[in-house]
């Protein structure tokens, strides 16, 4: 069975944009690519044992975080993972300005189109790291 | 070379003002650099505005005179405008920001700068301004107040 | 790196931070976020602040060292108790740790899927907010200064906080003195800050003054009732040398 892609979510409590990473992170895995995809919470890096962390082994992961700190990038490399591609929600936005969003329990509409459009250019990405895999 | 920082903290928040710079009590902090100063955002106002998407900062040749707008940075949760605190020229705008307005929150006393002002006044030009330890109060005061809203 | 120089910090008015797993498998995940933000946003939003789990795991300083000094409720949405353990593992023992249907009590299908809620989810989002408010509210409780009532089913309350070292470096600037008392060695949080708004205040370091101060020394710290009068002994010792070196 071929690797699945690790889509790694900040999930941050404090933002907008956490919330959008973490539904953008649902819509990639459930909704347009699930048989490409897993998501992988990211506390169990830290935490779950070498069980969750030997997920990461061979697999390649897309993070997705929602501010400068870049948590689950941080913690998927420090956990001895490969990033394959960093997402950063606000660079997004600042690409779809005019879906500025809101709300952190529940996003605002704008907040779900955000959310779409940030899960198919994942989807691209994922794409692009599959046939990478395809072609090593 | 290294800077001397005051830290406050309020709740989880820890707000750094370098200790050598001037500041507004819009946040803005002036570093003098002969007959100019570099102006930027503080700690302070970079983390109570939130994650910079876009900033707007007055081109160069711009004559400024204190309190005109002299940038401008939108967020998820706010735009703001800041006003300049002394009266000059704009001689430098840092160009890093429009690809990388990230840069404000990351490093607001350093990379994130936004622009120099070649200064009008000969003396006294910063005199009105408040030293690292007024503001830093003024940061304290205000961050509890954010809190208690 | 720059140097920092911390002013003497005044002494917080204490919150409790609240850690929420949000985990994204299961329905009790969301559960545990949504709770922690209805107490955050709405039930007590002065008396709380949420601590990012991601940001706190990542390296978080300013999180890190809120947790050191002031309580923390976990959240988690099954035993692997994330939240708690990584709030362990960085600060100290969370003061309180909820698992959201711990106890099983509920058929986790019934509460829909991480990615929605049903109205029974949002039921127990209700229930867990409800179990996090009274908790703040135990745990700022100044008067007693120690939690009570009985523990509620599939919530474990940990033991009673012990007082935290909290060194300046540590990022919290809340210093701390070590005294005698009664022949061994205790820790005591924010007592050089308690003395130093004492003697700004003019208060003068003899009995009357003793009762004031340990109401003062145990917003902070733990003090059980039995050694209540060998550390106001200590305590106002403590104060009388302060008193000297600062005149």
């Amino acid at each position: 069975m071929k690797q699945k892609i690790l889509i790694v979510p900040c999930s941050g409590i404090g933002k907008s944009y956490g919330s959008v990473a973490r539904e953008a992170a649902y819509r990639v895995t459930e909704d347009l690519c699930p048989e490409k995809t897993k998501l992988v919470p990211l506390a169990l890096l830290v935490l779950g044992g070498e069980e969750a962390r030997s997920e990461l082994g061979e697999a390649k992961a897309i993070t997705i975080d929602g501010c400068k700190h870049a948590c689950a990038a941080k913690v998927v490399a420090e956990s001895g993972g490969t990033v394959a591609n960093a997402v950063d929600v606000p660079e997004v936005f600042r690409r779809h300005r005019h879906l500025k969003p809101s709300g952190i329990a529940e996003l605002d509409e704008n907040g779900k189109k955000l959310a779409q459009v940030l899960a198919e250019e994942i989807r691209e990405l994922v794409g692009s790291a599959v046939g990478e895999d395809r072609h090593a | 070379m290294s800077e001397e920082m005051l830290k406050v903290t309020v709740d989880k928040f820890i707000f750094l003002v370098p200790a050598g710079r001037f500041y507004s009590d819009a946040g803005v902090w002036v570093k003098p650099e002969d007959h100019r100063a570099r102006l930027g955002l503080s700690d302070f106002a970079q983390q109570s505005n939130g994650d910079v998407a876009f900033v707007r900062v007055r081109p160069m040749g711009t004559k400024l005179e204190r309190g005109d707008e002299f940038a401008e940075i939108e967020t998820v949760k706010v735009n703001v405008s800041f006003p300049s605190p002394v009266r000059g020229t704009i001689v430098e705008v840092n160009r890093s920001l429009m690809d990388a307005p990230e840069l404000i929150n990351q490093e607001p006393d350093g990379k994130g700068w936004l622009a120099v002002v070649e200064l009008s006044e000969a003396e006294d030009a910063l005199s009105h301004l408040l030293d690292a330890q007024a503001y830093l109060a003024i940061v304290k005061g205000q961050a509890e107040a954010e809190m208690k809203r | 790196m720059p140097s920092e120089r911390t002013a003497m910090p005044e002494l917080p008015k204490r919150k409790v931070g609240i850690i929420a797993c949000s985990g994204e498998e299961i329905a009790e995940g969301t559960v545990t976020r949504l709770a922690a933000l209805r107490v955050l946003e709405s039930l007590r939003p002065h008396e709380t602040v949420t601590i990012c789990l991601p940001l706190f795991l990542a390296g978080g300083e300013g999180d890190r060292a809120f947790a050191r000094f002031h309580p923390t409720i976990a959240v988690d949405g099954c035993e692997k108790r994330c939240a708690a353990r990584g709030t362990e593992m960085y600060s100290g023992k969370p003061a309180v740790s909820i698992v959201v249907n711990g106890d099983r009590s509920k058929d986790s299908s019934l509460l829909g899927t991480a990615r929605r809620l049903t109205e029974v989810g949002m039921q127990v989002v209700d229930d867990v907010a409800g179990q996090i408010v009274r908790h703040v509210d135990q745990l700022l409780d100044l008067k007693r200064g120690r939690q009570t009532g009985p523990p509620t089913a599939g919530l474990e309350i940990l033991q009673e906080r012990a007082p935290r070292q909290a060194a300046c470096s540590c990022g919290s600037g809340i210093p701390v003195a070590t005294l005698q008392v009664a022949g061994r060695e205790v820790t005591l949080l924010a007592l050089p800050l308690i003395f130093a708004e004492f003697h700004e205040a003019g208060k003068l370091p003899d009995e009357s003054v003793r009762n004031e101060l340990m109401q003062a020394v145990k917003i902070y710290n733990s003090i059980p009732d039995a050694d209540e009068a060998a550390y106001a002994h200590a305590v106002i010792q403590e104060y009388v040398a302060f008193c000297r070196e600062n005149h």
